[in-house]
C-alpha cells in the first residue's frame, strides 16, 4: 500500500489509542484516588507525566489537569487532540478505512465539538471518560468486522499496540515511581488503593484477579509481573510485543522470524530481554530501569516502523539510484 | 399547518421547472408534485434536518481549509429535485456527446495540423495566445487519443425552456460527487417517491470512469492498469471529492509526494517498494503538475511526470493542454468546431457571446456594461465576474479598466433569465435560478451521466449559482420514459 497512507494509519490507531488511555487514566485518578490521601501534588502530576508532559507550569489540582488533559487542543496529549488528529488522519485516508468507520469517527469528532460532550463531562464526568473509552473500542469493533484484514488492518493494530507497549509501561512507571520514590522500596507492603489504580488504569483489574498463581506474591510484584510478562492479557507488555511483532511481519508480507525487517528484529530484541527476565531479577535489577528501557525501545521501534514503510526505499526495479526524497512525514508528536 | 406548495408563486418570467404558466404541474412531474405537495411544512422540515444531518455526519463537505484546524461546511442541499423528462434528455444527451467530440477533435487538430486555425475559423491569435495552450504538447497524442476524458458542460434554461450551453469545463470539473451523495440521501429520506418515480440511476458514475480511464492506458501498461487518482492533499476544497472518487472507483488516492520518476515511468512509492502507475486522473491543473516542466515553485506535482507523459508512457486524465478549449473566449466557437469536424448542426446552442479580444465586440461589451454579465476568461468558481444590471457604477467603471487594458482577456453575455425550481427558503417555498452540470465520460467512447448537479442560487433574484458564491444544490432526476 502506499507508504503515506499506511502511516495515517498507524498514526489514527496511536491517537486512538492515546485518547482511551488517556481517559482511562483520568477516570481512574478520578473516581478512585478521591478519598486516598496522598498529596496533590503527587495524585495529578503523573497524569501529565503518564503523557510526557514534564513542564506543567501550575499547581496541578484535579479541575486543572483534567481540564487540560480532557479539552486543551493547544495540549496535544490532550483527548480532543488526538480524537482530532485521528479524525484528521481518518479523513484523509477515508477510501482506504470503511465507510462505517469514517462515519463513526466523524461523529465523535462532532460530538466532542458539541455541547452535549461538556454537558456529560460536566454532570457525569465518569461517564465521559467511559465514553471516550468506548470511542476507541467501538472503532476497533468496527475496524475489525468492516475493514479488509489486509495491510492497512496490519498497520492499524501495529500502531494500537505500540502505542500500547508505550502507555503500559509508562502508566506502570510513573505510578510506581510517584508512590514509591525510592526503587529498593518496590516490592514492600502498598495500600492496596495503589496497585488496584495501576491495574484499573490499564483496565486488568479482573484479568489479575481471575489470573490463578502457584506461590503468594505481595501484590506490587504480582502487578509488576502481571502487567509486564503475562502472555494473556491484552495490554501487558509481552503480549502487545508479540502483537505488534506479527503486525510487522504481516505487513512486510513474510511469517514471523522470516526476512525480518529492522522494526521486526528491534521487537524481537525487546521480547528477548525481557525473556530472559523473570521479576525478581527486574526488581532487582530496578522496575524504573526496565520500564525506561521498554519505552526507549519502543521509541525506537517507532523509528524503524518509519524508515522502513513509511520513508521506504524507493529505489525503481534494476537500478542503483536513488530518486528523490522519501515521503516526507508528518510533524506529528511522538511520546 | 400549509402544505409544501401552497401559496407558491411562480418567478413572473423565468421558466419554472416544476409548473407551467397555468400554474399546473408539467405533465412529467405531476406524481412528483402530487406527492411532495402533500407534505405539511413541518415534515418537510424534519426530512430536512435528516437530509442535513446525514451530509454533517457523513463529513460530505467543501470549503477551504484556512488553517489546521479548518472549517468544513456542508453544501447547502435543497430536497425539492429538479426534473427532466426522458425525450428532453435524449436530445440533451446527444448534444453533449457531439461537443466532446467537436472538442476532442479541436484539440487534436490545434496541437497538430492546425487545420481550423489556417481555414480562420477560429483565429488564430486567440487560441495560439490563450493561457491554456501548452506549446509543450504540440504534435504529441495523447494515449487513446482523447483530450478531455471528463467534461462538464453548464447548462442553462431560457425563458422559453431551452437548454442553452453557458460554458465548458474541461480540465478538472468538480461536483459530480455530490450529484451522487445526494442521490443516496435523497433515498433515504424520499424512499417511496423512487418507487412511485422511474428515476435513471446515477450510481453508474465511478466504474464508468474506471473503465473509461483504463480503456486509455498506455501501450505496456498492467492488466489491469493501475489507475490512481492525483489529489493536491487534503487541504483542498474539493478533497473530499477526490477522496470519494477514489472509493468508489477502487483505486489509490495519491499525492504528487506519493510518486516518483525513473527513467521516464511512473511510480507509486508502496511500503514494499515502487509500482508503477500507468493512469492518472489528475485533479490539479496544468500548472502544478510537473515542476521541471511548469511552475517551478509547485511542490503539489511530481518531477518528470511530464517526460514520462511525453515518453507515452502515463495517461493523464484530463490531457495536458486542454484548458485551450475551457477557456471562456474560446467557447463560443464551439458550434462551429461541430461544423467544421463532424458536418453536423449542433444540437445544442451557445449564448450568445461578446468577445472582447474583437474590436467590434468589446466596442458592444463597454458600451452596455449595465446589461451584460462580464467574464474573465480563465477564472471559475464565479470569480472576476460582473453581474451588469446589479452593478454598482465603480464597479462598472473598474471593468471597463479592466477590459480595455487586457480585452482578450473578457467575454460577454447578455443577461439570462435562468429557470427556476421551487426550493425551500425561510419564508416558504419560493422560486429560485438555476443551472445544470452534466458530466460526460469519454475513454474509447462516450457516456453521459444522466442527469447532473443542479446548482441553484439561494438568495431571490440572484444568477449566480457556483458554491463558492453560496450557492447549493439539488438532485436532478432524469426520468425513465
Amino acid at each position: 500500500m502506499i507508504s503515506r497512507v499506511a502511516e495515517h494509519c498507524f498514526w489514527l490507531a496511536r491517537y486512538l489509542e492515546r485518547s482511551e488511555n488517556t481517559a482511562r487514566v483520568l477516570e481512574v485518578n478520578h473516581t478512585l484516588l478521591l478519598d486516598f490521601h496522598v498529596p496533590v501534588e503527587q495524585q495529578w502530576r503523573p497524569a501529565l507525566i503518564i503523557s510526557g508532559i514534564h513542564d506543567y507550569a501550575e499547581e496541578p489540582t484535579a479541575e486543572r489537569v483534567q481540564a487540560f488533559m480532557t479539552w486543551d487542543r493547544e495540549n496535544p496529549f490532550s483527548i480532543a487532540s488526538s480524537l482530532a488528529w485521528a479524525r484528521e488522519n481518518a479523513r484523509i485516508i477515508r477510501e482506504v478505512i470503511s465507510a462505517e468507520m469514517w462515519e463513526r469517527m466523524n461523529h465523535y469528532h462532532l460530538w466532542m465539538q458539541a455541547p452535549e460532550s461538556r454537558e456529560l463531562y460536566d454532570g457525569n464526568r465518569s461517564e465521559f471518560y467511559a465514553e471516550v473509552r468506548r470511542i476507541n473500542q467501538l472503532l476497533h469493533g468496527i475496524a475489525d468486522a468492516t475493514m479488509s484484514h489486509g495491510e492497512a488492518w496490519e498497520f492499524f493494530k501495529l500502531g494500537t499496540y505500540l502505542e500500547r507497549v508505550s502507555q503500559t509501561a509508562r502508566i506502570m512507571d510513573v505510578k510506581y515511581h510517584t508512590l514509591l520514590p525510592k526503587v529498593e522500596d518496590v516490592g514492600s507492603p502498598v495500600d492496596n488503593a495503589h496497585w488496584v489504580a495501576i491495574l484499573m488504569s490499564c483496565s486488568g483489574y479482573e484479568p489479575f484477579h481471575k489470573k490463578a498463581r502457584a506461590a503468594p506474591m505481595d501484590p506490587a510484584t504480582a502487578v509488576a509481573e502481571f502487567l509486564i510478562f503475562d502472555e494473556q492479557f491484552p495490554r501487558s507488555i509481552k503480549r502487545c510485543l508479540w502483537e505488534c511483532e506479527s503486525a510487522t511481519a504481516a505487513a512486510a508480507g513474510n511469517p514471523v522470524g522470516r526476512d525480518r525487517t529492522k522494526p521486526e528484529r528491534l521487537i524481537g530484541e525487546l521480547i528477548a530481554y525481557l525473556d530472559a527476565r523473570a521479576i525478581p531479577d527486574v526488581i532487582r535489577e530496578g522496575l524504573h530501569e526496565t520500564l525506561t528501557h521498554v519505552v526507549d525501545s519502543v521509541h525506537r521501534i517507532g523509528e524503524a516502523v518509519h524508515a522502513a514503510f513509511f520513508a521506504a526505499d524507493v529505489r525503481p526495479p534494476g537500478s542503483g539510484v536513488r530518486p528523490g526524497p522519501a515521503t516526507v512525514t508528518q510533524s506529528q508528536s511522538q511520546s | 399547518m400549509p402544505r409544501l406548495f401552497d401559496g407558491y408563486s411562480a418567478h413572473p418570467a423565468a421558466w419554472d421547472e416544476l409548473f407551467n404558466r397555468t400554474g399546473a404541474p408539467h405533465a412529467h412531474c405531476a406524481t412528483l408534485v402530487d406527492r411532495l405537495g402533500k407534505l405539511k411544512h413541518n415534515e418537510f422540515q424534519l426530512k430536512r434536518s435528516g437530509a442535513d444531518l446525514a451530509f454533517v455526519n457523513q463529513g460530505i463537505t467543501f470549503s477551504v481549509y484556512s488553517d489546521r484546524r479548518g472549517v468544513e461546511k456542508i453544501f447547502p442541499f435543497d430536497l425539492i429535485p429538479r426534473t427532466i423528462p426522458a425525450a428532453e434528455w435524449a436530445a440533451l444527451e446527444k448534444g453533449l456527446v457531439q461537443r466532446v467530440q467537436a472538442l476532442n477533435l479541436f484539440l487534436y487538430d490545434v496541437y497538430h495540423e492546425q487545420k481550423i486555425l489556417r481555414e480562420g475559423v477560429v483565429p488564430a491569435e486567440l487560441v495560439l495566445g490563450s493561457k491554456g495552450f501548452r506549446k509543450e504538447v504540440v504534435g504529441f497524442r495523447p494515449p487513446g487519443g482523447v483530450y478531455v476524458h471528463i467534461c462538464g458542460t453548464d447548462l442553462i434554461r431560457d425563458v422559453d425552456g431551452q437548454f442553452l450551453v453557458l460554458e465548458d469545463n474541461g480540465r478538472t470539473p468538480s461536483g459530480v460527487s455530490y450529484v451522487l451523495e445526494n442521490r443516496a440521501v435523497m433515498k433515504k429520506v424520499f424512499p417511496q417517491l423512487f418507487a412511485d418515480i422511474r428515476v435513471r440511476r446515477v450510481e453508474d458514475y465511478p466504474h464508468r470512469l474506471r473503465e473509461a480511464l483504463a480503456s486509455v492506458a498506455p501501450a505496456g501498461a498492467g492488466a489491469p492498469p493501475c489507475v490512481v487518482v492525483l489529489s493536491p492533499g487534503q487541504y483542498n476544497s474539493a478533497y473530499f471529492e477526490h477522496s470519494f472518487l477514489a472509493r468508489h472507483m477502487g483505486v489509490e488516492l495519491v499525492f504528487g509526494a506519493d510518486l516518483f520518476v525513473h527513467d521516464d515511468i511512473v511510480y507509486l512509492k508502496t511500503t514494499r517498494g515502487p509500482q508503477r502507475v500507468d493512469v492518472i486522473y489528475r485533479r490539479l491543473d496544468d500548472d502544478f503538475l510537473d515542476p521541471e516542466t511548469f511552475r517551478p515553485d509547485s511542490l503539489l506535482g511530481v518531477p518528470g511526470l511530464f517526460r514520462a507523459y511525453r515518453a507515452g508512457n502515463v495517461t493523464l486524465a484530463n490531457a495536458v493542454g486542454t484548458g485551450v478549449a475551457d477557456d471562456k473566449a474560446v467557447y463560443p466557437y464551439v458550434e462551429d468546431m461541430i461544423r467544421f469536424y463532424l458536418s453536423e448542426e449542433p444540437v445544442l446552442k451557445n449564448v450568445p457571446t461578446y468577445i472582447c479580444a474583437r474590436p467590434d465586440d468589446c466596442a458592444y461589451t463597454l458600451a452596455h456594461l449595465g446589461e451584460l454579465v462580464v467574464k474573465a476568461v480563465n477564472e471559475s468558481g464565479g470569480y472576476g465576474m460582473l453581474m451588469g444590471p446589479s452593478s454598482t457604477a465603480a464597479q462598472r467603471a473598474e471593468f471597463a479598466e479592466k477590459i480595455r487594458e487586457n480585452p482578450r482577456n473578457y467575454v460577454a453575455q447578455p443577461v439570462v433569465t435562468l429557470s427556476t425550481c421551487p426550493t425551500w427558503t425561510e419564508e416558504g417555498v419560493a422560486p429560485r435560478h438555476l443551472d445544470l452540470r452534466p458530466y460526460i465520460i469519454t475513454g474509447r467512447s462516450t457516456w453521459v451521466l444522466p442527469g447532473g448537479l443542479t446548482r441553484t442560487a439561494l438568495t431571490k433574484g440572484s444568477l449566480v449559482v457556483n458554491s463558492s458564491q453560496g450557492g447549493g444544490s439539488k438532485d436532478s432526476w432524469v426520468l425513465e420514459k
